[in-house]
């Protein structure tokens, strides 16, 4: 019972949150402070209740139930495991995103409306909420549209910017694209089993319509993950949205897509082909190569980590895509630790896409540029803010003692026990799924090394970097929280993985053997999978003892530490100066000639006057093109824009009485339908 | 009290023909009252009924609302309007009254055609009232289509409104309040807009003859 | 207990030998030239040298370019303890694997790149740059190589991996093993800078990755990187030579005296190794960056091919 009104208090605080900023708005800082510090407190009632459900052995708890004598229109939100699961991560990531709104947002005092802002920010996270409460597919699709309206106003919110409203409308025909073919399932679904329940019988679904509802929600719910070749609108929607909610996009809400795909896929659809589960894996492949190599050659940081997003959630679709082979060949074992690796990657995802997303905010609050060719040298501006960069990069590259490491272990370990002798075509592609990971780690962690050592290292490259304002401590805070949340679950996955692992044993049915076991120093909190061991905590002891005991040493060799301040080598030139180290550009450059498939890189160069080696001047671009917007979504566009002028000329004239005839004969046409059929 | 119900929505039928039928747009906004105020009684028979079969409130709420916004604020909202506007007597009509009336009678026939296939909404004896409300809703359309005059385009969305309503009420007994109340809300914040757009139509084109709006077409 | 001295052996021999290795290289390329060359001990007294001397710091560095040495070296120490120089002394329940190997070397070469941006140097990012493009494209065959071995095993640890070659169940001139040595040697020639990808003997800006990192470096700080780079060369020899040439079996002595012998072995054997890479070094000439790529495919393509043998196509 407790449990019902923990995730009712929360809920209520929201609405309280998104209420207070709206009445308080002509006070910008009382609004701001006030309603983010109503969410900072809904979101630990939030995390009290998703673990309190997730670890008491109780089924769904029935949060509200609003019933009505319309027929089809009873909702009521539910939380399962799978749900509570979900809201553990949102309200982990709201908690931080909501203190560091406090000082984020007071570059907006006085100039903008405040109080909006956090009232449609409180109403984002609510529509998230029930997203992943709702019990039947209408309610989950009201829900599902709220979520995207509302996100989208969040990322045109600072609509003088052309860029961004080129993004949002981009967002919205996407999003809406995706929600259409999702809509169209459902009512599929609705068509074979008379209900919109959660828990009507999907057996009275036949096979053949069971495959069409399949690819169009993979198709929906891709859309909003986006994976590839459907992730267009994600690096210009998440850029362009302001920091707190690009953390909360990229940190939560691609990842109601992959609760889309548990819920209505594996669990009420339940897998049995082949064939989906390889879908997936090649979906996940895909957008994890592609991402990361977009992300690695990108200079807007904000966009960079957009990309990462669509890697990430790559990694995850991976992970997804074993567990469906894995249930389809009835491997239980392999299926539930996939899946438990899939869920644990997006819990991290969220934690440390998060701290960089809101990083990344930081940057740009004390610097206003996104652009990593003008920086440079920040990490003596801002320090704090870099350290915690820095964690974030070593967690998203998966390195140790952090927990990227973890999920990508647990992916790979399951891959390592899905591979058994037979079955050869499904061996090829786990192994090669086992390329692409180690593929895009390597070049994930490429893309952090540029990210970091670029902004942060060497010298300023422009005015912007060389006068970066201090950052309120709130900010700083806020994305240290989460680093350092990165490096509890690293150092200690196993009580973690055992949270989730309540999640996924909801789905699948198997508890997977992740134990931890051992006492003393080396052996403490190792993580072992069918006998595979790992332990992060002893590697990590290692780590500070080698550290400590080669002080020591070159202590007792070298004796006392002395150094000397100097110059960097400058080639003899007379000063080093900004322009004389690697930029963003050419820092990607040897990536960019290697992919130059997905690039066509194009160079010009022109030089002013007459000697070829003692121009005037000269001048270098280098333009890449995007392949899939070029020979996917251009030739569509193309088509709707001419079909949709022939239509406008033909069809809509203009004349409200025409248009009143169109509606008045699709009554008419209705009805008749109706009597004759 | 079937009775009572099946006169009022004869009644209301009726009141579409008369509007159906105008040409001075000062009667159809008495029309409209008239239509409305017929809505209002129905809805409070029903909420007594209501009341004092199961203690629901809300239905008496409802007509209470309908009264004081469709019978009271709209109209005169719409009369102010027209206080603006130099043309009082509608011209030049597409179809002609005698056969927009003809026409009607066609819907209403059409509409029991219709109606008498549904299940669930009647058990065994044809639904009178359903049947009336629906072809209140077509009329409306009609009205529309035939009108060009912007209060007359008006007063043709709330009769649609109000058919909607009656259909409502008629088949459920009364709607959850809240859906209710999110329709009303939905009307007035139209019929507010609709008539700042007429004003600013009459301003701009020198009539508010909606017809001229195709010209905005770009 | 156990597990304390396996650590200790581990980290013992590690750090002691390493250096060893590039003096042995280092010789016998220079008797190859018909030269005298340095001693084989060289790298010993460079290095207490170095950590001897005065550091020089760029002014224009931060905490960052001082901390990388110690995280390179104390990330190559944890990468030597996952791969045991000898079956007697079992690693116990000392956990770590095979995959966090590979990521716990990436994290070296994570502060490594960000050492090489830090000070401002041209040299600095134009190495680190290429340093992530040549790591990148060789990650895939090291994760497909030492995963094909653990499934062979149905272990990821290394000790079991050495358990399984030495126990006799499995013929060492299988084709799948020589595929795998063979893309883990090209493997080891990349990640420890050697001649095809680098030149670990020649600072021209054309050509060096590995060095344009660390060329701000001197003084304790240069000696902690240069040990770190030659333990991890060490750790993928020992990779190597444990793996596809294992002794222990052999060795009929129990207790103090078999684990004596067998680090004798070992150690002989790596010294055999590191002449054939000097030799496999001085019979080839240095690639062009963007033919590194070629390289690394080869090496991709012959540790998937592996796989297929052994999986696919029946053992």
């Amino acid at each position: 019972m407790t449990i019902k009104y923990l995730f009712q208090i929360s809920i209520g605080l929201y609405v309280i949150a998104g209420f207070s900023a709206v009445i308080l708005s002509k006070w910008h800082k009382i609004s701001n402070t006030a309603s983010n510090i109503l969410c900072m407190a809904a979101s630990v009632f939030g995390i009290a209740a998703s673990i309190d459900q997730l670890i008491s052995a109780q089924g769904p708890v029935i949060l509200w139930k609003i019933n009505s004598s319309i027929p089809l229109m009873n909702f009521t939100m539910t939380v399962d495991n799978v749900s509570s699961f979900f809201i553990l991560m949102l309200s982990i990531l709201v908690f931080p995103v909501s203190l560091y709104s406090i000082g984020y947002l007071s570059h907006y005092y006085g100039k903008r409306n405040v109080g909006l802002f956090n009232t449609l920010y409180s109403v984002f996270i609510l529509s998230m909420i029930l997203v992943f409460t709702a019990s039947n597919t209408i309610f989950f699709f009201i829900a599902w549209e709220i979520m995207s309206v509302v996100s989208y106003f969040l990322v045109v919110f600072e609509s003088e910017v052309e860029e961004n409203r080129r993004a949002g409308t981009l967002y919205i025909i996407m999003t809406h694209l995706g929600a259409a073919l999702m809509l169209i399932g459902f009512m599929i679904m609705y068509s074979f089993t008379n209900s919109f329940a959660l828990n009507s019988d999907s057996a009275l679904i036949p096979e053949f319509y069971r495959n069409i509802i399949f690819l169009l929600l993979v198709i929906g719910f891709g859309t909003k993950a986006g994976v590839v070749p459907l992730h267009i609108w994600l690096p210009y929607a998440h850029p362009a949205a302001p920091s707190n909610v690009s953390a909360l996009m990229s940190g939560i809400m691609i990842k109601t897509a992959v609760y889309g795909i548990l819920r209505f896929i594996m669990i009420y659809l339940g897998v049995q082909n082949t064939w989906w589960g390889i879908l997936i894996l090649v979906i996940g492949i895909s957008s994890a190569l592609i991402g990361v190599v977009y992300a690695f050659v990108e200079n807007n940081i904000k966009k960079l980590l957009a990309f990462s997003s669509i890697e990430n959630i790559g990694i995850i679709f991976i992970g997804l895509g074993i567990c469906f082979i894995a249930i389809s060949t009835k491997n239980e074992t392999v299926a539930a630790l996939a899946l438990l690796a899939s869920l644990f990657h997006a819990f991290n995802h969220t934690i440390f896409k998060g701290s960089l997303f809101l990083g990344a905010g930081s940057i740009h609050f004390s610097t206003h540029t996104k652009d990593m060719d003008q920086l440079g040298g920040l990490i003596k501006k801002i320090p704090i803010a870099a350290l915690f960069i820095l964690g974030g990069s070593l967690s998203i590259s998966a390195l140790v003692p952090f927990n990227g490491f973890i999920g990508e272990w647990l992916i790979l370990q399951s891959i390592f026990a899905g591979i058994q002798p037979g079955n050869a075509g499904i061996n090829i592609l786990f192994i090669l799924t086992v390329t692409a990971l180690a593929l895009a780690g390597a070049l994930a962690a490429g893309t952090f090394i540029k990210f970091f050592g670029i902004t942060f290292l060497g010298l300023p490259r422009s005015s912007h970097a060389s006068e970066a304002q201090p950052i309120p401590m709130v900010m700083n805070a806020a994305s240290g929280m989460l680093v350092l949340l990165c490096l509890v679950i690293g150092i200690f996955p196993a009580p973690f993985i055992q949270l989730i692992s309540h999640a996924a044993f909801e789905i699948t049915g198997v508890s997977v053997a992740v134990n931890f076991k051992g006492s003393f120093l080396l052996t403490a909190f190792p993580l072992s999978v069918s006998g595979n061991v790992i332990s992060p905590f002893s590697s990590l002891i290692i780590f500070l003892l080698s550290i400590l005991a080669v002080l020591l040493i070159i202590r007792f060799i070298g004796g006392k530490y002395a150094e000397k301040k100097y110059g960097t080598w400058d080639c003899g030139f007379e000063g080093l100066n900004s322009r004389m180290q690697y930029t963003a550009t050419g820092f990607s450059k040897p990536v960019k000639i290697v992919f130059r498939m997905l690039f066509r890189p194009s160079r010009d160069l022109k030089i002013t006057g007459d000697d070829t080696y003692h121009p005037e001047s000269m001048e270098y671009i280098m333009t890449t093109e995007s392949i899939f917007e070029k020979y996917i979504y251009d030739p569509v566009l193309k088509f709707t824009e001419r079909s949709s002028g022939v239509i406008r000329r033909k069809l809509q004239t203009g004349s409200i009485h025409l248009y009143l005839i169109y509606m008045f004969a699709a009554i008419l046409a209705a009805m008749l339908y109706n009597r004759l059929f | 009290m079937e009775n009572y119900l099946n006169l009022l929505s004869h009644l209301m039928l009726l009141s579409s023909f008369v509007l159906m039928a105008n040409k001075r747009i000062r009667s159809y906004i008495k029309t409209f009252r008239m239509q409305s105020a017929l809505i209002g009684t129905t809805a409070a028979l029903i909420g007594f009924e209501s009341f004092s079969s199961s203690g629901r409130m809300d239905v008496l709420v409802v007509s209470t609302v309908i009264i004081a916004l469709k019978v009271i604020y709209i109209p005169n909202l719409l009369g102010s309007t027209l206080e603006n506007i130099d043309l009082k007597v509608e011209k030049d009509f597409f179809l002609n009254i005698p056969i927009l009336v003809l026409i009607s009678c066609g819907i209403v026939v059409f509409s029991y055609f219709s109606i008498s296939a549904v299940e669930g909404i009647n058990t065994g004896i044809m639904n009178v009232q359903i049947v009336n409300s629906i072809s209140m809703i077509l009329m409306g359309i009609l009205f529309m289509i035939s009108r060009k005059n912007a209060i007359g385009q008006i007063v043709g969305f709330l009769v649609i409104e109000n058919g909607l309503f009656v259909t409502a009420m008629f088949s459920t007994e009364g709607m959850p309040f809240i859906i209710d109340m999110g329709i009303f809300i939905d009307i007035i914040t139209a019929v507010l807009i609709m008539g700042v757009m007429v004003f600013k139509i009459n301003e701009k084109f020198e009539s508010a003859d909606t017809n001229k709006l195709k010209n905005l077409r770009g | 207990m156990a597990e304390l001295f396996y650590v200790l052996l581990q980290i013992g021999i590690f750090v002691l030998i390493s250096p060893l290795v590039s003096g042995v290289i280092k010789k016998v390329k220079a008797m190859t030239q018909k030269r005298k060359g340095a001693p084989v001990l060289q790298l010993y007294f460079d290095l207490t040298k170095l950590l001897k001397k005065q550091a020089v710091i760029s002014d224009k560095a931060s905490w960052i370019f001082k901390a990388s040495p110690y995280v390179v070296f104390s990330t190559a120490i944890a990468a030597s303890l996952l791969i045991p120089v000898t079956t007697f002394v079992v690693p116990g329940r000392f956990s770590g694997d095979i995959i966090m190997l590979v990521y716990l070397l990436a994290l070296g070469r994570f502060f490594m790149t960000l050492s090489g941006l830090d000070t401002g140097s041209t040299f600095g990012g134009m190495g680190s740059s290429r340093e992530v493009m040549i790591s990148s494209l060789m990650e895939p065959s090291i994760l497909v190589s030492v995963f094909t071995m653990g499934l062979i095993a149905k272990s990821t640890s290394v000790y079991d991996i050495m358990e399984m070659m030495q126990s006799g169940n499995v013929s060492l001139t299988h084709p799948v093993f020589i595929m795998i040595f063979l893309a883990l040697l090209i493997i080891t020639l990349a990640e420890t800078s050697r001649i095809p990808v680098d030149d670990p003997a020649t600072h021209l800006e054309l050509t060096m990755v590995h060095e344009a990192m660390i060329l701000e470096y001197s003084g304790r700080h240069l000696a902690l990187m240069e040990l770190g780079a030659s333990i991890k060369q060490l750790v993928f020899i020992t990779l190597i030579v444990n793996i596809f040439l294992p002794h222990d079996q052999l060795i009929t002595y129990t207790g103090a005296m078999g684990i004596i012998l067998s680090i004798a072995i070992y150690i002989l054997k790596v010294v055999g190794f590191s002449v054939l890479m000097a030799l496999a070094e001085v019979s080839t000439v240095k690639f062009r960056l963007f033919s590194v790529p070629n390289l690394a495919a080869l090496s991709f393509m012959l540790s998937f091919l592996g796989f297929l043998q052994y999986f696919v196509f029946g053992r």
